[in-house]
C-alpha cells in the first residue's frame, strides 16, 4: 500500500462530499495500517476459483409483473416533512448561479 | 417482563406504567431518544380483538425504524429532523398484532457500532451496572428489554448488533434468517448483512414475537416466502439426540475462565438432557478474518446506502454556496468522526483499482467462511458458543466494531451469522461477577423452531425466564 499523506485523505473525503480534520486524519493513518496488516491476512486465504457471495440466498425472490399504482404517499404527507414548501413543491436553497 | 404478565384488562394503566417506568429510568439509563404520544394507537385498540397476540403489549423500536409522524433519527445529527411519512413494514405487523409502540430507542449513529457509544443523544448505560456499556448498536432496546419497560423491544443486527448487547445486558436477543422479516423502512447500514430481529426475556415471548414479525413484503426484495409457523405451539424442550456442535476455536479464544466455567456447565446439563454435544474445530486462518472481512463489506455497503443523506435529499441542512458546499458541510457536520473515517475505508475498497484486491476478495472468503458454517450444519442442529469473551466492559475499556489485532475470533464469532444470513440466538446463561452473560446458538436458514427449542431447554437449565433487574437509581 503507497503511502497516504494528508492531501489524499482530504481528497477522499472531498470525493465522499465531507471534510475531515488534520486529527481524523492522522487517525485514518493509522487505521489504514492495521487495514494493510488485514489484507495481508486476507490475502494469505486462498480463493482460486471461489465466486463472489454478494447475499446470503441465491434465490429469486422478485418477478416481473405489469405496472401497478401501489404504495402512494399523498401530496400532503410527502411535504409534511420538508423545511420549506413553495406553490405545493419542495423548496430547495438557490445554488446555481 | 413477559408477555404473560400484560394486563389486557386495563391496557391504558400497562402503558402509561411501561411509559412512566422509561422515564424514571431515562437519567440512569439514557436509553430512549424519543417518547411516542400513545393516546391515538390506545383510541385504535378499543375497536381491535382483545385476541391479538401482542394486545396492548407495549413496545419499543430502535430509533432505526420508519415511524410515520414521529421522529427518527438513527441516533445520527444528520437525521436529527427526520420525520418519516410511512412506517416500516414491522410497525404496522407490530400494530396489526395490537402492540402500542412507546419509545424509540437509542443506537449506535446509524448502527455502524458495537458499544451504543456513539449515539447523538450520548452513551447507554447497562442496567446492572450503570458504568458499564449496554453494547451496541441496539442499545437502548437490549436495556429497555432487561429494565422490564417491555417485553419485547425491536432492534437490528448487521454485525452482532442484536446478540451482543443481548448478551451484556442479560435478554434473549434474536436475529432470525435473512429475508424472514422484512426490511422495508430500516434505515440501512448494509444491505447484504442487516437483519431486523428484536429482544424478549422469556423463549415463548420470541416465539410469538417472530410469528408477528416473520413473512413476505413485496416492498423488501430480499423477503423470504417461506411459511411461518406457529413456533410458541411448536416449542418443545427436549434434547435427546439433538446434535450440537460447539465451535472449539470461539471457546479456544476465550481467556476468561469464569466465562468458560459458565458454558462448560450448561454443556453438561445439555448432555444430561440426551444432546449429543460435541466440539468441531473451523479453519483458523479463515474465522481470524471475520473481522476484516466484515469491515470491508459493511463500510462499502454503508457508503453507498448512505450517499443519499447529503442535506439535499435527506438530512439537516448547512448552508453553502454551491450545491457542492451544502452537501461538504451538512455531511462534515452531520457525521460524526468515526462516521465519516468508516465511509473512507468503504469508499476505498470500492476504488476501481482496490476492488478485486478488497472487496471482491471479502465477498470471496465470506463465501468460503459460510461454507465452513454450512459444513458444520450439515450434520448438527446446531452450534452453540459463549456469546461474548467478556462481560459488558466500562466505556474505557470496550472495543468498538472496528479494526483491530485483538479477539479477532473471540469478539466477532457472531457475524457469522451476517455472512450466512443463519438464524443465530444469544439466550442468558447466567452471571459472571454480578454481570449477565449468554450463549450463542445458530441454526439452519429457516430453522428457528430449533433455537427456540434448545433455548427453551437452556431457560428450564438457568431458571433465567422472564428475568429483569432493578436499576439502582
Amino acid at each position: 500500500m503507497e503511502t497516504k499523506d494528508q492531501a489524499y485523505f482530504k481528497r477522499l473525503a472531498n470525493q465522499l462530499m465531507f471534510d475531515v480534520s488534520d486529527q481524523e486524519i492522522k487517525e485514518l493513518q493509522t487505521e489504514f495500517e492495521i487495514l494493510e496488516e488485514q489484507i495481508k491476512m486476507l490475502e494469505r486465504i486462498n480463493t482460486d476459483g471461489v465466486e463472489e457471495m454478494i447475499y446470503p440466498f441465491e434465490q429469486e425472490t422478485q418477478f416481473l409483473r405489469d405496472d401497478v399504482v401501489d404504495h402512494t404517499i399523498a401530496r400532503e404527507d410527502a411535504l409534511e416533512n420538508v423545511k420549506a414548501v413553495m406553490a405545493g413543491h419542495v423548496h430547495v436553497p438557490k445554488v446555481v448561479k | 417482563m413477559e408477555l404473560s404478565s400484560i394486563n389486557k384488562n386495563n391496557i391504558r394503566e400497562t402503558v402509561l406504567q411501561a411509559i412512566k417506568k422509561a422515564k424514571a429510568l431515562q437519567p440512569a439509563l439514557n436509553a430512549v431518544v424519543t417518547f411516542v404520544d400513545v393516546e391515538e394507537q390506545l383510541q385504535k385498540l378499543e375497536m381491535m380483538d382483545p385476541q391479538l397476540p401482542l394486545y396492548g403489549v407495549p413496545v419499543v423500536l430502535k430509533d432505526n425504524v420508519n415511524t410515520k409522524g414521529i421522529l427518527t433519527t438513527a441516533s445520527s445529527r444528520m437525521l436529527s429532523n427526520y420525520i418519516p411519512v410511512y412506517d416500516a413494514h414491522i410497525v404496522e405487523k407490530l400494530k396489526d398484532a395490537g402492540a402500542i409502540i412507546i419509545a424509540k430507542a437509542s443506537m449506535d449513529e446509524l448502527g455502524m457500532g458495537g458499544t451504543n457509544l456513539s449515539a447523538y443523544t450520548g452513551p447507554v448505560n447497562n442496567p446492572y451496572d450503570t458504568t458499564r456499556i449496554s453494547g451496541g448498536s441496539s442499545g437502548g432496546s437490549a436495556v429497555l428489554t432487561a429494565a422490564g419497560v417491555t417485553p419485547i423491544a425491536i432492534g437490528t443486527d448487521t454485525g452482532d448488533s442484536i446478540r451482543k448487547p443481548a448478551a451484556y445486558n442479560g435478554v434473549i436477543g434474536m436475529k432470525p434468517t435473512y429475508g424472514r422479516i422484512s426490511r422495508y423502512g430500516i434505515i440501512p447500514y448494509a444491505s447484504s448483512l442487516d437483519h431486523v430481529g428484536y429482544f424478549s426475556t422469556s423463549i415463548e415471548d420470541a416465539c410469538v414475537a417472530l410469528s408477528v414479525l416473520a413473512g413476505r413484503d413485496d416492498r423488501d426484495m430480499t423477503s423470504s416466502y417461506e411459511a411461518v409457523p406457529n413456533y410458541l405451539q411448536s416449542l418443545n424442550s427436549d434434547m435427546q439426540g439433538k446434535r450440537i456442535a460447539i465451535i472449539d476455536n470461539v471457546q479456544n479464544a476465550i481467556t476468561d475462565s469464569k466465562i468458560k466455567e459458565n458454558f462448560n456447565t450448561l454443556i453438561e446439563q445439555m448432555k444430561q438432557r440426551g444432546a449429543i454435544v460435541e466440539s468441531v474445530h473451523l479453519n483458523e486462518d479463515l474465522l481470524s478474518v471475520i473481522l476484516p472481512t466484515y469491515y470491508i463489506l459493511a463500510n462499502a455497503e454503508a457508503t453507498a446506502n448512505h450517499s443519499n443523506l447529503d442535506g439535499i435529499r435527506f438530512g439537516m441542512r448547512e448552508d453553502g454556496d454551491s450545491v457542492e458546499e451544502v452537501m461538504i458541510h451538512s455531511r462534515t457536520k452531520g457525521f460524526s468522526t468515526n462516521i465519516r473515517k468508516r465511509f473512507v475505508v468503504g469508499s476505498y475498497s470500492l476504488f476501481v483499482e482496490n476492488q478485486d484486491k478488497l472487496f471482491r476478495k471479502a465477498q470471496k472468503v465470506r463465501r468460503l467462511l459460510v461454507d465452513e458454517v454450512k459444513h458444520v450444519l450439515d450434520t448438527y442442529d446446531a452450534t452453540i458458543v459463549s456469546a461474548t469473551g467478556s462481560i459488558a466492559p466500562h466505556p474505557q475499556d470496550s472495543i468498538d466494531e472496528q479494526l483491530s489485532s485483538e479477539y479477532l475470533i473471540a469478539e466477532n464469532h457472531m457475524i457469522l451469522g451476517n455472512f450466512s444470513g443463519y438464524p443465530s440466538m444469544t439466550i442468558p446463561s447466567g452471571f459472571v461477577d454480578d454481570m449477565p452473560v449468554g450463549i450463542n446458538l445458530m441454526a439452519k436458514p429457516f430453522d428457528e423452531q430449533t433455537l427456540f427449542n434448545l433455548g427453551k431447554a437452556i431457560q428450564e437449565e438457568t431458571g433465567l425466564k422472564g428475568k429483569t433487574v432493578e436499576v439502582k437509581l
